[in-house]
């Protein structure tokens, strides 16, 4: 392996990778360059115009800013997901600290029973769930969204956080215990602290989930413009015909990039911690 | 751990637990029990309103609840169960059971049973000290063998014959198509990068692998990144006019049945890749060195090192992946709703060409009211991915505890 590789064979790895970026980038870029333009130019570009930044203008960041509710679905959209993921995390890791530390009956049967009930289509349990809402008084509501979401978001994290746990040695706790720790002890000084990356991980994760969801957010708070979360907000923009398409672009701009550079400062954290919990994200 | 009481070692489990376990009742359980129901009922546009008098209805319908403020409009009859309880799943599956529907099943099973051959001839194979044949060449004559197949037993006949059975096997078999399509290419397009990555004499790996990562990221918001891509295909997109300026006649992608399908697949393909490239790349990393060294001192070359040393290495990594992706690809639904909505349509009441099987339940839901056939449709493709969920927990075998 430690041979150097022929040149043809080099230059056609460098070739394919190089592919590979601008397969991987150009969407964004093309975002990128499409919010810098006049809405209506974007149906006559050169061919120059498609790949590097033929002019500029910032008038759609203006629109999307302040004529359009963008900051509001921002501020709904950071609500939702932050709540989300705060109350999920202090119910998934309890949750998962029992699963992965507690021998009781049934351990086994509930981790899995879990994951299967997860099977259901989440778009088909979108009624009853709606109806639910209602009955509390929450449709129509981001605390009912945000309900709905931290326990759509329940069993991945537990599995997640279990998974962790479980590479946390036991010894720890039983130090702890002879010492006089009791269960809520072990888990308060001893798991919680040791468990500080995962939960960044998992938090995150979980946090992505419920800002970049749908359908959710789509059915369950239907109206005012207002109200609604970024995802739902930026899908009416993008399909009204009225609107140029480089409102869209901005505002994906927007949120696209501080996410890509957020995902660049945890990359080995996020590779690890999925592989780790064995769920995809 | 230390020895509790029995009671006492009850209440702290519940504690800990509870929150979560009420979570899923209500939100989890509650709506399949719900949609059980209703799918042995004729709930649907002409009888959206429960009636209440009914003991099981006003016990399962929160409508029926007290506390529920009542906006029950309309005089429309209240659904019921349906006469036949099974009505709605007949009318799904039902023309699936005839002996016809079965043959034509099985002509197109059979399509791919020189793969399940190769797959076999390999394991034993395997087992000899020397293969007399590469892996590579039987899994090729296998898939000659499928292709073979195709024409053999006639496949596009018994599959136009299916056609018509219904809406069940059109969606389930286009996404099963779509996972086909999808996981392959996810799999070798990382394994690609990643064996490229992973080489020493490459400059500038850092860079690259943070920028392969970036779909990956963007992937987080699927249904806003499928919109530019959407932007790409339309007919006055991006691809058309790229294409006219260098003198193509643009045309219509989305409208098109195979490039619609092609589109969706490809944009999959864009979202995923990164994480079996991350996947593949801690796996190789993994691999010891020596192993590598002995082989070539044994004076194997590229193909023996790979079929030989890495892909049996990877293997634990990668099968988790492959079966949890599968599992996600089969549920997609941000992106083929954000790119064609399902369409190119075939016509009113039959699902369109990339009509997978939850963007179908969602316009089952929600554009054609058809609660009751959605119910159905829901509870059949639970049974299949509650059965495929068990086994994939038995490939990757997660649930070992601390103490296992």
């Amino acid at each position: 392996m430690n041979r150097r590789p022929k040149t043809w064979s080099l230059v056609l790895q460098y070739t394919f990778l190089v592919l590979m970026c601008i397969f991987a980038l150009y969407p964004i870029w093309f975002a990128l360059l499409a919010s810098g333009r006049e809405g209506g130019r974007l149906y006559t570009l050169n061919l120059a115009g498609m790949f590097i930044p033929t002019e500029w203008t910032f008038d759609n960041y203006r629109v999307m800013l302040f004529e359009k509710p963008f900051l509001s679905w921002l501020k709904n959209s950071l609500f939702v997901a932050g709540f989300t993921t705060l109350s999920c995390m202090i119910v998934a890791t309890s949750a998962a600290f029992a699963f992965s530390r507690f021998r009781f009956k049934g351990r086994q049967f509930f981790l899995v029973l879990m994951l299967a009930i997860q099977a259901f289509p989440g778009v088909l349990s979108l009624v009853p769930v709606a109806q639910l809402l209602t009955a509390m008084g929450l449709y129509r509501n981001l605390w009912g969204l945000v309900l709905a979401y931290v326990v759509g978001n329940l069993v991945f994290t537990t599995w997640l956080l279990k998974g962790y746990f479980d590479t946390i040695p036991i010894e720890l706790e039983e130090a702890g215990m002879i010492d006089g720790c009791g269960p809520l002890q072990s888990f308060l000084l001893i798991g919680l602290p040791l468990a500080k990356p995962a939960l960044a991980v998992t938090g995150l994760l979980s946090f992505m989930g419920s800002w970049g969801e749908y359908v959710f957010a789509s059915v369950l708070i239907p109206a005012p413009d207002t109200s609604r979360t970024l995802m739902v907000g930026m899908y009416s923009i993008a399909n009204d015909m009225n609107i140029p398409w480089g409102y869209f672009a901005a505002g994906a701009i927007l949120v696209i990039i501080p996410v890509l550079l957020v995902y660049i400062y945890f990359q080995r954290y996020l590779i690890g911690g999925l592989t780790l919990g064995g769920v995809k994200g | 751990m230390v020895n509790w009481s029995g009671r006492k070692k009850f209440f702290t489990v519940l504690a800990f637990i509870a929150p979560t376990i009420i979570g899923l009742l209500i939100f989890n359980v509650y709506p399949i029990i719900y949609n059980t129901y209703i799918s042995l009922t004729n709930r649907n546009q002409s009888h959206p309103n429960p009636d209440c008098e009914v003991a099981l209805t006003g016990v399962i319908e929160p409508q029926c609840w007290p506390m529920f403020t009542k906006t029950t409009s309309g005089y429309s009859t209240p659904y019921r169960l349906q006469d036949p309880l099974f009505t709605n799943y007949t009318n799904l599956v039902g023309k699936l059971f005839t002996t016809e529907s079965m043959l034509n099943l099985l002509r197109l099973i059979g399509v791919l049973v020189p793969l399940f051959i190769a797959s076999y001839v390999n394991k034993r194979m395997d087992k000899m000290l020397s293969r007399p044949i590469s892996g590579l060449v039987v899994w090729f004559l296998g898939l000659l063998g499928a292709v073979l197949m195709v024409f053999v037993l006639d496949a596009p006949s018994a599959y136009a014959s299916l056609d018509k059975s219904g809406d069940f096997f059109i969606v389930v078999f286009r996404t099963i198509l779509y996972v086909i399509c999808c996981v392959p290419l996810f799999f070798v397009l990382g394994l690609a990068l990643a064996l490229i990555l992973n080489g020493n004499f490459i400059k500038g790996r850092t860079a690259f692998r943070t920028i392969m990562i970036m779909p990956w990221a963007a992937s987080t918001m699927a249904i806003m990144l499928s919109l530019i891509w959407q932007f790409f295909f339309r007919d006055a997109g991006t691809i058309n006019q790229i294409l006219k300026i260098i003198g193509i006649e643009g045309k219509a992608w989305l409208t098109d049945p195979g490039w619609a399908f092609f589109i969706v697949v490809l944009v999959n393909v864009w979202f995923s890749y990164p994480y079996f490239m991350s996947i593949i790349l801690g796996a190789l990393q993994s691999i010891p060195q020596e192993q590598y060294e002995a082989a070539e001192v044994d004076g194997a070359n590229f193909m023996q090192r790979l079929t030989n040393i890495t892909l049996p290495l990877i293997r634990p990594a990668v099968l988790p992946a492959v079966v949890l992706s599968s599992i996600t690809t089969f549920q997609m639904f941000g992106t083929v709703w954000a790119i064609t909505q399902g369409g190119p349509t075939r016509g009113a009441g039959t699902p369109g060409f990339t009509e997978m099987v939850m963007v179908y339940a969602y316009k089952q839901v929600f554009q054609s009211n058809a609660y009751g056939k959605a119910g159905a449709f829901a509870v059949i493709i639970f049974i299949f991915l509650f059965a495929a969920t068990l086994l994939s927990m038995r490939t990757t075998k997660i649930t070992k505890g601390a103490y296992e």
